[in-house]
């Protein structure tokens, strides 16, 4: 077979593959999502609806503007807290060294564990009576002694959050290593003879050369933090009340729990509208480097 | 010797906060580990020390947790998921290393964009056509769907490997009368093999860990171990030396292959936007 | 105003050897050169001058301070590196400029100083582009330009012009020279290639296995090599190391061709230096030895005779007129006065005038 036939066989059954797992079930969810949809009626009516759907999620329904700003809240805040702890730990590990080396690998274990096991384990953590982290804390503070962290609204949030950050600092430290390697060492030899101190190298030299990288770890831990499902249904499924339901958690509550796939897809295609925006950005890193 | 005080100071301080961090990052699974091997007496208690058992990873493979058939799924479910990906992943991800192809960077990227569409969104349509043809709580529906997952990290893990063979040694092949198939099975593969097992390893740990899937397309026969993890809660609470026994079961392949692979972690993550 | 002396300089990794207790004095004003294969220690021994190693022993004086714990920044130092180490994120005003920023220079003597700095170096035209966008040539003026923004006590250079192409190299060799001679600032100067330290050095430390070998002025390095290594490593091509004997003051070749009276009475095992240019080629039968000719390369300005000598070969340097074709056997000369020898044993040099 010639090449200029054999390369477009190649990527047929990938293209195929990938068309049929997201491709399709993008349009498709699209489709319903101007639908009734319900499943939880006879026959699983289908008629179309125009924009009825997204004018009931913008207008009639509190729960849905609710999850817009958990997921925003911890969006920016899980975002934030891991990019920087993540660069502070990848500062602290990045000289080498036997004992950064193995830090550097034991950091792979956290990362290797499944988000919904993140989950179970905080949930363990924080148990007011015999949670470890519990303990730690009321050591430390004790008014805090034997709270039910997951009962508060506030707490439950915070413990949502420390574990989302927790499962992700090690993959992102990782990554700001690796990036902070590719900055050439004799750039910040230069600036150290300059009579840069150690604060103004990494301010005027270092920072500015990771900033490709870390506009990479920023989308990408973005569009993860953005997606957040797993930790939060196993950690605290939403709760209590409403407090810590992200909209995928919404969107897996209305459209699975209850039955309404039209009006679930609806918000999911609310949902991809952001993602978008956030692949293009990621991908126009990406091939700005290529 | 000011200078030489700060620095040892600096040093100190340093290896301290490391040594934090390591603490940090590590004892929710140390202490999911010492709970595993506790009675359900002192799991709820903060011991460090304890007479250990082993008791508990048998309770959980018996009746009614069953947990067997769960490792059996999971198993299965990740293995054949890879088994596929791995050899569709790995001819596309060699003609978009090699040849230039007509909307190429539309492929790669929109390859790549869909690895960021949330779970959810894909998920629901897919309940739909499974519910009607009968797919749902199956292992073939599990493999199918996870495919959506792994593929874009398997195609663009894998064409950075071959990115990484010089070309000169299949050019030298093809000019020694080699054809492009001959090429790619006696050259390109056995070359890019280390590669393929890395990618298939980072693929098989995605399939492994999925969870929103399974616990939307599940609910008796094809249930994962992420999933069963659900079956430990009990009336009275949280069975939490089970849950914990369960942890290690899920965790443990895990972390071996991850420590196996963790060289490429980050580009497999990244999918080679950082390398 | 300002000499560096090393004392007793050590730098150990594990059992890796570095620098090996070495003591160098460099007077003010001084253009050093640390010559020497890669991994002999010259890198290594700037590095720890400009503060980004530490010394495992030893002082480091610059001027009248021991600056052993002061970090690079405090030292005073300004330094060029082989890739340049430009900041690839300002502009080359920028990085002419940040040496001075950061001492919080005031913006107006910035201003003329980055002026008259880019202007030394012929970069005025380009303060506004990246590093990026400019040749090899132009991006070893900006670090040069970045060193010379200040008047620190010393300028340290480690390989500058190691990237260039052969032609550039030549001309910023020359800008160099000039350059140290308007400022006249103590230089030390790493390098590996044996015609920029000639060229350059006021005087040259050769180094090998963290060791100085000698050091001396070009002049006495070429003219007058301590041991084989000094010898073997300056000059190109490399002097002619031809293993024999002493016979009565007479060198004999392993062959056993009586070749030159050096003097010096018997011994069994000897090394005879000799350069190329200190071959006089004859035709055959007119020399002191007939030998064959193994290649020969017309350079244009010489023609360069490698010469199959017993079982070693030789290089030896003729007129460009002279017409020798490989096998032709011709007649070797040399020229007594410019003969060394060498014990094998020890590769120290022999003199037996002595």
């Amino acid at each position: 077979m010639r090449d200029k036939s054999l390369k477009y066989v190649l990527v047929l059954p990938a293209v195929f593959v990938v068309f049929a797992t997201a491709i399709w079930p993008l349009v498709e969810s699209l489709r319903l999502s101007f639908t009734v949809g319900r499943l939880n009626r006879p026959n699983f009516p289908q008629e179309y609806l125009g924009f009825e759907n997204y004018a009931w999620a913008f207008l009639e329904e509190p729960a849905f503007w609710n999850s817009v700003q958990v997921t925003a809240i911890y969006t920016l805040v899980t975002v934030v807290l891991t990019t920087v702890l993540a660069l502070g730990l990848a500062l602290l590990l990045s000289p080498g060294g036997r004992l950064r080396s193995t830090v550097q690998t034991l950091l792979i274990l956290p990362f290797a564990m499944s988000p919904a096991l993140i989950g179970v384990s905080f949930r363990f953590m924080f148990n007011p009576e015999f949670g470890l982290f519990d303990a730690f804390f009321s050591f430390v503070f004790p008014p805090l002694a034997h709270i039910s962290w997951l009962s508060d609204p506030t707490l439950a949030f915070a413990v949502v959050v420390m574990a989302d950050v927790w499962g992700w600092i090690p993959f992102l430290t990782l990554v700001l290593i690796g990036g902070l390697a590719s900055v050439p060492r004799d750039t910040i030899e230069a600036a150290q003879v300059d009579g840069a101190s150690g604060w103004r190298v990494f301010k005027d030299v270092t920072l500015p050369q990771l900033m490709p990288v870390l506009a990479v770890v920023i989308i990408l831990k973005t569009i993860f933090s953005l997606k957040t499902f797993d930790q939060i249904y196993m950690l605290t499924n939403g709760g209590p009340g409403t407090a810590t339901q992200t909209l995928s958690h919404y969107i897996y509550f209305s459209g699975l729990k209850y039955g309404q796939i039209g009006y679930s897809a609806s918000v999911a295609w609310l949902m991809v509208i952001p993602m978008i925006f956030l692949t293009y950005l990621y991908a126009k890193h990406m091939f700005r480097k290529g | 010797m000011t200078g030489k005080q700060k620095k040892q100071f600096w040093n100190a301080l340093q290896v301290i906060l490391i040594l934090t961090a390591a603490f940090i990052m590590l004892i929710p699974i140390i202490w999911i580990f010492l709970a595993a091997f506790k009675t359900h007496v002192d799991v709820y208690q903060l011991k460090v020390f304890f007479t250990p058992t082993i008791e508990n990873f048998g309770t959980v493979f018996e009746s009614p947790y069953h947990l067997g058939d769960k490792l059996y799924n999971s198993t299965v479910v990740a293995g054949v998921t890879v088994l596929f990906a791995i050899p569709i992943a790995t001819c596309a991800a060699y003609s978009f290393s090699r040849f230039s192809l007509t909307g190429e960077m539309t492929m790669l990227v929109m390859i790549l964009a869909t690895q960021f569409v949330p779970a959810v969104v894909i998920i629901l349509p897919f309940f739909v056509m499974f519910r009607d043809i009968g797919l749902l709580d199956t292992r073939l529906g599990l493999i199918l769907i996870n495919l959506a997952i792994v593929m874009p990290f398997a195609i663009w893990m894998i064409k950075g490997f071959i990115d990484g063979i010089p070309i000169e040694t299949e050019e030298a092949a093809m000019v020694d009368g080699s054809t492009r198939i001959q090429v790619i099975l006696n050259i390109v593969l056995p070359m890019a093999a280390p590669g393929l097992f890395t990618a298939g390893i980072f693929c098989f740990i995605l399939a492994w860990n999925e969870f929103l899937f399974a616990l939307i397309l599940t609910n008796k026969d094809a249930v994962t171990l992420p999933i069963g993890l659900a079956l430990f809660k009990a009336e009275e609470g949280d069975l939490w030396n089970l849950l914990s026994a369960a942890g290690i079961i899920i965790m443990a392949p895990m972390f071996v292959l991850a420590l196996i692979i963790r060289k490429h972690f980050v580009q497999g993550m990244t999918m080679g936007a950082v390398r | 105003m300002a000499e560096i002396k090393l004392e007793k300089l050590t730098k150990r990794w594990g059992d890796f050897i570095g620098v090996d207790n070495q003591t160098i004095h460099i007077h003010d004003k001084e253009f050093f050169v640390l010559l020497g294969p890669s991994g002999c220690g010259k890198t290594t021994t700037m590095r720890m001058i400009a503060g980004l190693e530490e010394p495992t022993d030893g002082e480091i004086w610059i001027g009248d301070r021991m600056v052993n714990d002061e970090l690079p920044k405090d030292r005073d130092v300004a330094m060029v590196f082989q890739n340049y180490g430009l900041y690839p994120h300002m502009t080359v005003y920028d990085n002419i400029a940040y040496p001075l920023k950061v001492r919080k220079t005031p913006p107006q003597e910035i201003e003329t100083r980055v002026a008259k700095a880019a202007e030394q170096v012929e970069l005025t035209e380009f303060l506004d582009r990246k590093p990026k966008a400019m040749s090899g040539g132009q991006r070893q003026r900006v670090a040069l330009a970045r060193a010379i923004v200040r008047t620190p006590l010393v300028f340290l250079m480690d390989e500058p012009l190691s990237n260039l192409d052969a032609k550039l190299r030549v001309t910023m060799r020359a800008e160099l020279k000039h350059l140290s001679h308007e400022l006249k600032i103590t230089t030390v100067y790493v390098t590996h290639d044996q015609i920029e330290a000639m060229t350059l050095a006021d005087r040259i430390a050769v180094m090998n296995h963290g060791v100085v070998q000698q050091l001396g002025t070009p002049d006495e390095i070429y003219n007058n090599p301590e041991n084989i290594f000094v010898a073997s490593f300056i000059g190109s091509p490399a002097m002619n190391l031809i293993q024999g004997s002493l016979l009565d003051g007479w060198f004999v070749t392993t062959g056993g061709t009586k070749l030159t009276r050096v003097g010096g009475g018997d011994k069994e095992r000897v090394v005879l230096g000799v350069r190329a240019e200190d071959f006089i080629i004859t035709d055959a039968g007119q020399g002191d030895i007939d030998v064959p000719v193994y290649a020969t390369e017309n350079t244009g300005e010489s023609v360069l005779l490698t010469i199959q000598f017993g079982k070693q070969r030789v290089s030896a340097k003729g007129d460009r007129h002279l017409d020798k074709k490989i096998d032709d056997i011709v007649g070797l000369k040399v020229k007594p006065e410019h003969l060394y020898l060498f014990d094998p044993v020890t590769e120290k040099r022999i003199r037996p005038g002595q």
